[in-house]
């Protein structure tokens, strides 16, 4: 079956397809709030600097940050069903992968999990310039991009 | 009876049943001769429990619902604990909510062999095999049936739709069988029974 | 990736002359852009695929209605991920058969270009798990099987003999799960056999 290979993490058991399902459910919705356009948060080049050895770490660190700040408090925003529901089937398979995320923490991966934390400071700089509630209806509205990225390493 | 305010009794003895990656959850019907009682169902998943621990979300099914049973397939989307709860409702009155005891976890679903169809096309193997959904995988294991032969194993993606397996050799016998993985819960079935067939042809 | 913008014209201006302005916005850049050949046009579509060829970027397109000396407010569109929105052409399927076999190459469709002098870039390239699904219609059994095929070729042997095959294919890309519309159908019918043919 299909698994995620980030560097040298192996995640296995989580459908790519059914989160970028539950997302597609209510991107719009989501996108339609964030009047903010100018500014992206994943921007390309921070992406593009991941290699694939920092990506294990890097995916670790946004997938908490996603599940301690952004859902955690973006949720309160909404009472809509079915974003409550997207929601709950991303949160959820988000928590499977970083449980199975286990990556080295070894000294000469010292260098790698520096450099993969800063592309993880530089998105979450941009996020902090943002008010809050703008902030998390941003982050949640560019899953699309994150999910694309994370696809990347889908095998 | 409450403050002289008939309350309703909260369901019972909820339990799921599982096979197959379909989850139902089912309960012992609260009875109120003469009357309709409608359940409303809930779960909440790990990350509620863990940091949204207030957060209930209806099922996608069974909102409302007469049965004493609901099919919570489609709400258990991760392979994390889940906690589910029902209540009755009469007119304006509804129960307290009654939680299923344990937490349930769809890896542990049963996996039942498939079944499994075999023709041909010619010199052409071509198997079926059935239809389980999006989440299901097949291991196939094929084989000629001769002493000594090598078993072959060919991953089918989806069921439901005739597959190409091996192109035979005139007169030689094949057999194979099947098993289903689910790589949502890294699990597979046994294997279904062997079926065999033979190819026309004078063997070279 | 050829991605064209497209509207319906304003409600109760049938018989008006209504001209129109369209502009694009990358999102996370500064400025709406516009585009010279979709500025005060008659016609309801314009072709964005020049603008929008970095299928990494997302985008926003809006177009106003001008008429007379009024103008409309500008209709604004979705964000639009090329990446994940783009649909895919079926593959070029080339067939060759003998007596008893048949081999399938198959060609991914290109990237939309600005010109035919520009590179060639394959959809495979864009998308590395690109799949085939590739059918096969055997006429005398009426009988049709799929196989499924992640690189370019296929062989088919122990075709039976003087026998017609149609074949058609049809692309998967990942993402939302996007299916080609199916190759043109071709048939062949595998040659005679040549042991009955001597005798």
């Amino acid at each position: 079956g299909q698994e995620f290979r980030f560097g040298h993490c192996r995640v296995q058991g989580v459908e790519l397809q059914k989160l970028r399902k539950a997302f597609w459910t209510v991107k719009d919705t989501v996108q339609a709030q964030d009047h903010n356009t100018s500014v992206r948060l994943l921007r390309k080049e921070i992406l593009q600097n991941v290699s694939d050895a920092e990506s294990c770490y890097f995916i670790r660190s946004l997938l908490k940050f996603y599940l301690k700040t952004v859902f955690k408090n973006y949720y309160n925003k909404t009472t809509e069903l079915q974003i409550l529901r997207s929601f709950s089937t991303l949160t959820n398979n988000f928590i499977v992968i970083i449980s199975k995320l286990q990556p080295s923490e070894e000294n000469e991966m010292f260098s790698i999990i520096e450099s993969a934390h800063r592309q993880f400071l530089h998105f979450q700089g941009a996020f902090k310039q943002l008010d809050t509630d703008a902030a998390l209806t941003k982050a949640i509205g560019e899953m699309d991009i994150l999910l694309t990225w994370m696809e990347k390493y889908y095998q | 009876l409450a403050d002289g305010v008939a309350v309703l009794p909260a369901p019972q003895n909820l339990s799921v049943h599982s096979a197959n990656m379909k989850h139902l959850l089912t309960w012992s019907p609260v009875v109120v001769p003469g009357e309709i009682i409608y359940y409303s169902v809930e779960y909440q998943g790990e990350y509620e429990i863990l940091y949204l621990s207030h957060l209930w979300i209806p099922s996608h099914w069974c909102s409302s619902t007469k049965g004493p049973q609901c099919d919570i397939t489609d709400d258990i989307t991760a392979t994390v604990q889940y906690n589910l709860r029902v209540r009755a409702t009469l007119g304006s009155q509804t129960s307290a909510w009654s939680t299923l005891e344990h937490p349930f976890n769809r890896n542990s679903t049963i996996l039942t062999p498939p079944k499994i169809k075999v023709t041909k096309d010619g010199f052409h193997l071509v198997i079926e095999l059935e239809d389980l959904g999006p989440q299901f995988e097949f291991y196939v294991v094929y084989w000629r049936n001769e002493p000594g032969a090598k078993e072959h194993v060919q991953v089918v993606k989806s069921g439901g739709i005739p597959v190409h397996l091996e192109t035979m050799e005139p007169g030689a016998r094949y057999c194979m069988k099947a098993q289903t993985f689910v790589k949502a819960i890294e699990r597979h079935s046994a294997f279904s029974q062997a079926e065999c067939i033979e190819v026309q042809g004078d063997a070279l | 990736m050829k991605n064209v913008l497209q509207w319906n014209p304003p409600e109760g201006l049938t018989g008006v002359e209504v001209i129109y302005t369209v502009q694009y916005f990358i999102y996370g850049e500064k400025k709406w852009l516009g585009k010279p050949e979709c500025k005060n046009i008659s016609r309801t579509y314009c072709d964005l695929s020049p603008e929008t060829s970095d299928y990494e970027h997302q985008y926003y397109a809006k177009v106003m209605a001008i008429w007379k000396t009024n103008c409309s407010k500008w209709a604004e569109t979705g964000r639009f991920y090329p990446y994940l929105e783009t649909q895919i052409g079926p593959p070029a399927v080339a067939l060759t058969i003998d007596e008893t076999s048949m081999s399938i190459v198959l060609t991914a469709p290109e990237k939309w270009k600005r010109n035919p002098e520009e590179r060639s870039i394959s959809m495979q390239q864009i998308y590395p798990t690109l799949k085939y699904n590739v059918s096969v219609y055997n006429t005398k059994t009426n009988r049709t099987w799929l196989q499924c095929v992640t690189n370019h070729s296929l062989v088919l042997p122990w075709l039976e003999p003087d026998t017609l095959y149609c074949i058609r294919v049809q692309a998967l890309i990942p993402g939302p799960p996007r299916l080609s519309p199916p190759s043109e159908k071709q048939c062949v019918t595998t040659l005679k056999d040549q042991t009955s043919a001597m005798k």
